[in-house]
């Protein structure tokens, strides 16, 4: 014999469905007898008031629900905050979301460029050409950044240890306009500035 | 500058001020007296930050509110602490409400929340021993004394009970003999099935047998 599932048995003592739905109570004493307990539970439950504050208390809750939202004043939600602050706010927090990007994506582009620089030079070293010079200032740069013992740096290294600035290109990853073409072709203040942000960066916590 | 009504204690209770600019677009510019507003309009004039909207929401739904959590924790203080802390939350979390839900429901989903949340940081039995006469304004003119001494006993034993129920037990409990929310209505506010809810509530009323019969409760 198959007796009523529990949620048969609510159903029939809320009343939604009949008890001549369910022969089964019949011809069962068990059921039957769940099915009174549960109404004697629904009702002693019912029975069990919420005792009736003083009628001031609602002006008095009212009150306190307002002092809680005032004290978030000084920490609105943040749906408050920017509409409250209008778009001008918003395209604030916009842009710095662009610049914390493009930090991102320069301090990539960097790290590839280090560890892609060849580390022993050229056994002949010709008569140095224009753009070497040029790079100079970059290249003792990087070496100052690339000296700081970070692991980070220390695993791109070995990563593209094996891979060339002609591979690169050739993979079009350096194309002139590039992030890493960029880098690589900044004047010595713009770099002084790059290398000051990149350390502004990874000095903050979480970085 | 635009401003906050109700996050300044000098506009309470609501004043009449007009809604600014920006409310007045994201309230879609319904300028009607508040309490001719439909919920999703009254809820859109709180978002637009339009004076006395959340106060009338509170207004609404306060009673509500602290009888749902005087059912979980069986005492007035704590009851109008929470009612507070789930205006509050509603407050900050009105922006995620999309009027999926009644504005009712939802204000029960905090306030389940913020009650289990209590209840399973305290003792609840201590909280159920509100003595009687701190329980004010019931109507007892139509019992005798002694006839009112068996009731408040029989009601704190039950009450009691009920605060001894495993925490979605309780919840379905509380929320379907007292609050008159249908079974999907709670599988809403509890993030569960009808058949779930139906389960819990057959087994909610199982236990109380139990436990008002002095019995260890499965």
């Amino acid at each position: 014999m198959t007796h009523l599932k529990g949620e048969e048995l609510v159903d029939i003592a809320e009343g939604t469905r009949p008890e001549s739905s369910a022969p089964h109570l019949d011809g069962c004493e068990s059921c039957r007898a769940q099915l009174r307990e549960l109404r004697a539970m629904m009702s002693a439950a019912q029975e069990v008031d919420v005792p009736e504050p003083s009628p001031l208390f609602w002006d008095h809750l009212s009150s306190r629900v307002h002092e809680a939202v005032a004290a978030e004043g000084a920490q609105r939600p943040a749906w408050v905050t920017t509409w409250r602050n209008g778009p001008a706010k918003a395209g604030h927090y916009l842009l710095r979301g662009v610049l914390g990007s493009v930090c991102v994506v320069a301090l990539a582009a960097l790290l590839i460029a280090v560890a892609l620089k060849p580390r022993t030079p050229s056994p002949i070293p010709a008569t140095p050409p224009a753009t070497a010079v040029a790079d100079a200032p970059a290249i003792e740069l990087l070496r100052d950044i690339a000296s700081d013992e970070d692991v980070s740096l220390t695993l791109v290294a070995s990563l593209t240890d094996h891979v060339d600035l002609d591979t690169v290109r050739e993979a079009g990853l350096a194309t002139r306009g590039s992030a890493e073409d960029a880098v690589t072709h900044m004047s010595e203040s713009e770099l002084r500035e790059l290398g000051r942000l990149l350390k502004e960066e990874l000095a903050r916590p979480g970085a | 500058m635009t401003s906050m009504a109700w996050t300044l204690p000098g506009s309470w209770p609501p004043a009449n001020a007009a809604a600014p600019a920006v409310a007045q677009s994201m309230a879609g510019a319904d300028d009607r007296p508040l309490d001719e507003l439909d919920e999703p309009a009254l809820v859109a004039a709180c978002l637009a930050q339009r004076a006395g909207a959340f106060e009338l929401v509170v207004e609404r739904h306060r009673r509500a509110v602290y009888q749902l959590c005087y059912r979980f924790v069986g005492n007035h203080e704590d009851a109008s602490d929470l009612s507070q802390d789930v205006f509050l939350r509603a407050y900050r979390g009105l922006r995620r409400f999309r009027s999926q839900s009644t504005l009712a429901t939802w204000l029960y989903r905090i306030g389940v929340n913020v009650c289990l949340n209590r209840v399973s940081a305290k003792t609840t039995l201590g909280m159920l021993t509100e003595p009687i006469e701190e329980r004010q304004f019931i109507d007892v003119r139509a019992e005798s004394p002694s006839q009112l001494m068996l009731k408040d006993e029989r009601a704190a034993r039950v009450r009691a009970a009920i605060a001894q129920l495993p925490r979605k037990q309780r919840a379905t409990l509380i929320l379907r003999t007292y609050h008159e929310m249908s079974h999907q209505e709670i599988a809403d506010v509890l993030g569960s099935t009808v058949g779930a809810v139906k389960a819990n509530f057959f087994h909610a009323l199982r236990n109380l047998k139990k436990l008002l019969a002095g019995d260890e409760i499965s």
